[in-house]
């Protein structure tokens, strides 16, 4: 593998400590303040005027020698500088950002709304706290940034695809007064007590909470109190040699049967063959690592688990996804970037303007893990769906776009352009991805 | 499988972080400029007073005690060169640090090649840090920034002074005055005059309009100082100048809207506008926060028409904010939960009982962002992406995966051959389910 570009010039920055500096010239100032101290000396001893002159004579070729001395080591600092510009060219050459038009300058309020919910589900309290305190102070007299460029609003209307209200009369919808942030910093404070005990391996609040919002659990399908439970029961099982609690009745293998008998009951109807599981391993005691039941009490990765999949109920519950989504934004904002470049650089070249309002023009291809959403491009007109030409299902099973059926209708007949069946539009069914 | 789309182009990858390192050269730049020019100053007034000393001690002129007292005024200014240069030199080292922590801190990335490193998660969420510690600092919320550069330990990695000197005088600009913003221009004169900047000439005649205004009668001072700085800009802007004279006769309140727009209190305000872009321009940075930039070309990467769908918001979509169909969508749940405060639970009811098992709630669609992507455009795809097979088609339109309509059945503890929405929550018999193809 060829090394790049990056490589190369981390290479050479990463010597640039040992270049010459200006402390240098710094110091060999001295020299000069030596000279003239010394001179002054003299001439202020004897004050006769032939000393001064013999003095003042002889100063005049060091002090020139002391003064390139300094220019020198000046320069040398320069020559610092430059090798670094030059290794910036070579490897880092500046590519102009594209800051024309730029769609978020109107936006700052919602920003400022994204950034002040990022910093409170990091639990960045105290920063978020500076931060609502300043952007709403800055908020009253709004600046006008695009004083000079106003932005087309046509074009960026066009691309609201439902956007029947306009935005400003939201506006008191997305400012920070309406974030709550209170409420939401409460919140957070709370999962972070609650990770925080996870971490100690402290399940009990978990499930306290787990058990406090169990039917929004269960309507997502969500199993997490049981999961929490099944791991503090195996985590008492373990008993005082692993989880260092007190060495009572309520610990080992006494302990978790009796907390089984407390808890389990609630989940004998949707989990009854997992908890005959956990009773029959109790079984094989004395010699779990060797039983089949050894998967199960193998906690190792089990609390981080846990931990992730309570970060993500409390977060759904609250409207929120687990990841943070201006962490998400931003970074495939610097992966799609370069194609936005290359766009935009041919079509400044070309004259051409974007010509698709609700759809980027180009591709940024996006991994795997930055797929949230089912993505079905008609494989006939090669459109993606949306509202106003949903996806269809016609009754041989295949997918098309609605606009693509209307195409290949004739009358209310069609054919399947994937397998020899015909239909009748009547019987496609406009489907919800 | 490979995942090409997750594979780190090292050099396409640091297109936002250009700044980071070539901020603190151009620093590095203009501090020598700085140094250099003391040096130039001080030196040749000591070189000249020296030849002068000595020669004048040689012809008899100067008396030693005057050569004394020249010695001294030497000595003085070397002193204060000396002095200069050492707080130079500091700067430098200070900038040297700081390249030297960017260096480190790229090398991180440098070592990741997917996206799907976890190490590239931490390097990812840095730059995230830096970014809004850029856009805090651009907007002037200074503390904040500082706050959250203190709090991950990045004070290197960020350029608050750089943005802390712009804020100040922006500032003192916008609250009515231009001496700050004067002292920096004639501290960067060569760099304006090169770029040909009219920032100066703003200014001045800023503060020539403001001494009009706050006499009665139009001042000997008022046309002094017009004789002083207005005037040398006659010939580059020949227009401006005759209008500002002009001034002299049309007092404050006047009717012609060429002059009473030069009385608008507006123009303060277009004046810090117009040394931030000079100031930004001059040490080549963006124009716009980075976030700006990251945030146009990431929400539109994300965006699929789904997000702002009025169809789909069972999604996970929060784009619908009807109080009604949310209590509905609660009611049906079985929720009663009365727990959540309501002012947070008029948005995210829908999630409830939606985005079930696994599913992960995609940004656009998140709180967060929903509003914000509104007007963005949505991403190009070529082809279908689908996140699951073996596509099922429910009676009520709506289709899923099959293993995860398995998954959700058991879960929720249906009698086989039943499956539930994970949306809506409704039962069907499996049997009443279709398979649908994707070619």
């Amino acid at each position: 593998m060829d090394s790049s570009k990056l490589d190369s010039l981390l290479e050479d920055l990463s010597s640039v400590h040992k270049l010459p500096r200006l402390l240098a010239a710094a110091d060999d100032v001295d020299k000069i303040i030596e000279l003239l101290s010394t001179a002054r000396e003299h001439v202020a001893e004897k004050l006769d005027p032939h000393t001064t002159s013999l003095t003042m004579t002889k100063l005049q070729n060091p002090i020139k020698t002391a003064f390139e001395k300094v220019n020198d080591d000046l320069k040398a600092a320069s020559a610092s500088h430059k090798k670094v510009g030059k290794s910036l060219d070579k490897y880092f050459p500046l590519k102009p950002l594209p800051t024309e038009n730029d769609a978020m300058a109107n936006q700052v309020p919602l920003i400022n709304r994204a950034i002040a919910m990022h910093l409170l589900r990091e639990g960045q309290f105290s920063v978020a706290e500076a931060f609502i305190q300043e952007a709403q102070a800055d908020s009253p007299h709004e600046r006008s940034d695009d004083f000079d460029h106003p932005m087309d609003e046509s074009v960026e209307d066009a691309g609201a695809a439902r956007s029947t209200t306009p935005m400003l009369s939201n506006d008191d919808d997305y400012d920070l007064s309406s974030l709550h942030s209170k409420e939401l910093q409460e919140k957070f404070a709370e999962m972070y007590t609650i990770l925080q005990e996870l971490k100690a391996r402290n399940l009990l609040p978990a499930i306290e909470w787990a058990r406090a919002n169990s039917a929004e659990l269960e309507a997502r399908g969500s199993n997490l109190e049981f999961e929490l439970s099944k791991l503090q029961f195996v985590w008492l099982f373990k008993g005082p040699g692993v989880n260092r609690l007190p060495d009572d009745q309520h610990n080992g293998w006494a302990g978790a049967l009796a907390y089984a008998r407390q808890h389990f009951d609630r989940f004998q109807e949707r989990h009854v063959r997992e908890i005959q599981q956990l009773a029959s391993a109790m079984v094989f005691a004395p010699n779990l690592p060797e039983s089949p039941y050894k998967s199960i009490f193998s906690i190792e990765g089990a609390f981080g688990d846990v931990a992730a999949s309570f970060t993500r109920e409390f977060c759904s519950l609250l409207g929120l996804s687990a990841e943070s989504p201006l962490y998400l934004a931003v970074t495939a904002g610097a992966l799609a970037l370069p194609q936005l470049m290359k766009y935009m650089l041919a079509t400044r070249a070309k004259g051409t303007e974007w010509t698709t309002a609700h759809e980027l023009p180009f591709e940024t291809p996006l991994p795997e893990s930055m797929l949230y959403h089912s993505i079905f491009v008609c494989p006939v007109s090669k459109e993606q769906t949306t509202d106003a030409n949903p996806p269809m299902v016609i009754p041989c099973g295949h997918m098309l776009a609605r606009e693509t059926l209307q195409k290949l209708c004739k009358g209310t007949r069609f054919k399947c352009p994937y397998c020899p069946s015909e239909g009748q539009l009547k019987d496609a069914r406009q489907i919800i991805l | 499988m490979v995942d090409e789309a997750s594979k780190i182009n090292h050099d396409n990858h640091l297109l936002l972080d250009q700044p980071c390192l070539r901020l603190p050269y151009e620093l590095l730049r203009k501090n020598f400029r700085s140094a250099h020019f003391q040096f130039e100053k001080e030196s040749t007034f000591v070189k000249t007073l020296l030849k002068e000393t000595a020669n004048g001690s040689l012809n008899g002129k100067t008396s030693p005690q005057d050569v004394v007292k020249n010695l001294d005024q030497m000595l003085a200014k070397m002193r204060g060169l000396k002095r200069k240069l050492t707080t130079y030199a500091e700067e430098e080292n200070r900038l040297y640090r700081q390249i030297d922590a960017r260096v480190a801190h790229l090398h991180e990335l440098a070592s990741v090649s997917t996206v799907d490193d976890v190490k590239y998660e931490a390097w990812s969420r840095q730059r995230l840090d830096r970014l809004l510690v850029d856009y805090m600092l651009r907007h002037g919320y200074n503390s904040s920034a500082i706050s959250l550069a203190d709090d991950k330990a990045m004070r290197d990695l960020v350029d608050i002074d750089t943005f802390v000197v712009m804020s100040k005088i922006r500032k003192s600009l916008e609250g009515g005055s231009v001496q700050e913003a004067l002292a920096w221009c004639s501290e960067n004169k060569k760099e304006l005059r090169r770029m040909q900047s009219s920032l100066e000439f703003m200014l001045r005649s800023q503060q020539f309009i403001e001494m009009i205004r706050a006499n009665s009668q139009p001042e000997i001072e008022a046309i002094n100082y017009a004789r002083k700085f207005i005037q040398p800009f006659h010939d580059t802007y020949p227009e401006e100048v005759k209008q500002l004279s002009g001034l002299l006769a049309y007092r404050p309140g006047t009717e012609p809207a060429t002059y009473a727009s030069l009385y608008s209190a507006s123009r303060w305000q277009k004046l810090a506008d117009k040394f931030v872009e000079e100031y930004l321009k001059l040490l080549g940075l963006p124009m716009v926060p980075l976030l700006h930039i990251a945030l146009s070309s990431g929400l539109s990467a994300l965006k699929t028409p789904a997000c702002h769908s009025a169809r789909s918001q069972g999604q996970g979509g929060v784009a619908i904010k009807n109080k009604s169909s949310s209590a509905a969508a609660a009611a049906q749940n079985g929720s009663n939960d009365t727990t959540t405060e309501p002012s947070l639970s008029s948005q995210p009811r829908q999630h409830h009982g939606t985005a079930s098992l696994t599913t992960r709630v995609c940004p656009i669609c998140s709180t967060e962002l929903n509003a914000l992507a509104r007007n963005v455009r949505y991403a190009h795809h070529g082809k279908s992406r689908l996140l699951e097979h073996d596509l099922m088609l429910l009676p009520n339109g709506r289709v899923y995966g099959k293993a995860r309509l398995d998954e959700y059945a058991a879960k929720s503890g249906l009698e086989s051959g039943r499956v539930k929405d994970l949306v809506t929550g409704e039962v069907f018999d499996a049997a009443e389910m279709r398979k649908v193809f994707v070619t």
